[in-house]
């Protein structure tokens, strides 16, 4: 958003990521927020983004903690818990 | 020991605005150090509430009392986030930690942001925990990321408010476009 563009880490994914993301802006404030609707959308957009990140992360030696850090449920840590109920 | 930051902020915007602004918060000016963001996850929870799961790449830097031990002092850091939107009671919060160089340096943050109510405000409440593992530099260490996060925290704020300020700009501009 702005003048200045969103990029993907990788360049080569950038041009889907910004097709999905003016997608998904728009389902956000004009679907979702309003209780519109319930339903995953820019699914077309969704999967050839996608696509293109999975195949680019596959090379990066982040990967194994990667998918360690998406498996964790920080909002079901005790410490995390607390401070929500607060 | 652990070292944690807490602040409190509002901005004069509503929660629309300031939710979308936050998901679409890179690039902006004020944040140089960040490289990109992608979203790896989004789905909707049996609640009703939006689950994105972001990746972020930064600029990291490290001390300069840190650098003859490991090399240099430029790295890159890869960071994880975690975002529960409830567009019933209008609130966020949000998960980010960096997945790699946790030896050296942990930083969780953990943001609540909510509506209040009928005034087009947007409070947001934060808590950062600041932990190293590095023998002998952990609290050296600790305190720096501590002290660091602190002077980049105005950044924070002005880059929200800037993106803010263009999402409104581009909406005045389809109004006078429609």
């Amino acid at each position: 958003m702005g003048n200045i563009m969103s990029v993907s880490f990788a360049p080569e994914c950038t041009p889907a990521k910004q097709e999905y993301d003016d997608c998904f802006n728009k389902w956000y404030t004009e679907k979702f927020l309003k209780g519109k609707s319930i339903q995953n959308e820019c699914t077309e957009f969704w999967d050839n983004y996608i696509t293109c990140i999975n195949a680019n992360l596959a090379k990066e030696g982040i990967k194994p903690m990667l998918d360690k850090a998406r498996e964790d449920e920080p909002f079901s840590h005790e410490e995390i818990k607390k401070d929500l109920k607060e | 020991m652990v070292l944690y930051f807490e602040s409190k902020h509002s901005y004069n915007y509503d929660f629309e605005t300031t939710s979308l602004a936050y998901l679409n918060r890179y690039p902006n000016p004020f944040a140089k150090h960040v490289l990109s963001i992608d979203t790896l996850d989004y789905h909707i929870d049996s609640q009703g509430q939006l689950c994105k799961t972001n990746l972020i790449v930064k600029q990291g830097r490290l001390p300069k009392f840190i650098k003859p031990f490991i090399g240099s002092a430029n790295l890159k850091s890869w960071i994880i986030e975690k975002i529960i939107i409830n567009p019933k009671s209008k609130s966020m919060i949000t998960y980010t930690s960096n997945i790699d160089h946790h030896k050296f340096i942990r930083v969780e943050e953990m943001l609540k942001y909510r509506e209040k109510d009928n005034n087009n405000t947007t409070e947001v409440l934060s808590k950062v925990k600041f932990s190293s593992n590095l023998f002998g530099f952990k609290r050296k260490i600790e305190q720096w990321s501590h002290e660091r996060f602190k002077l980049n925290y105005n950044n924070t704020k002005d880059g929200l408010t800037y993106v803010m300020n263009k999402l409104k700009q581009r909406r005045r501009g389809m109004m006078v476009v429609e």
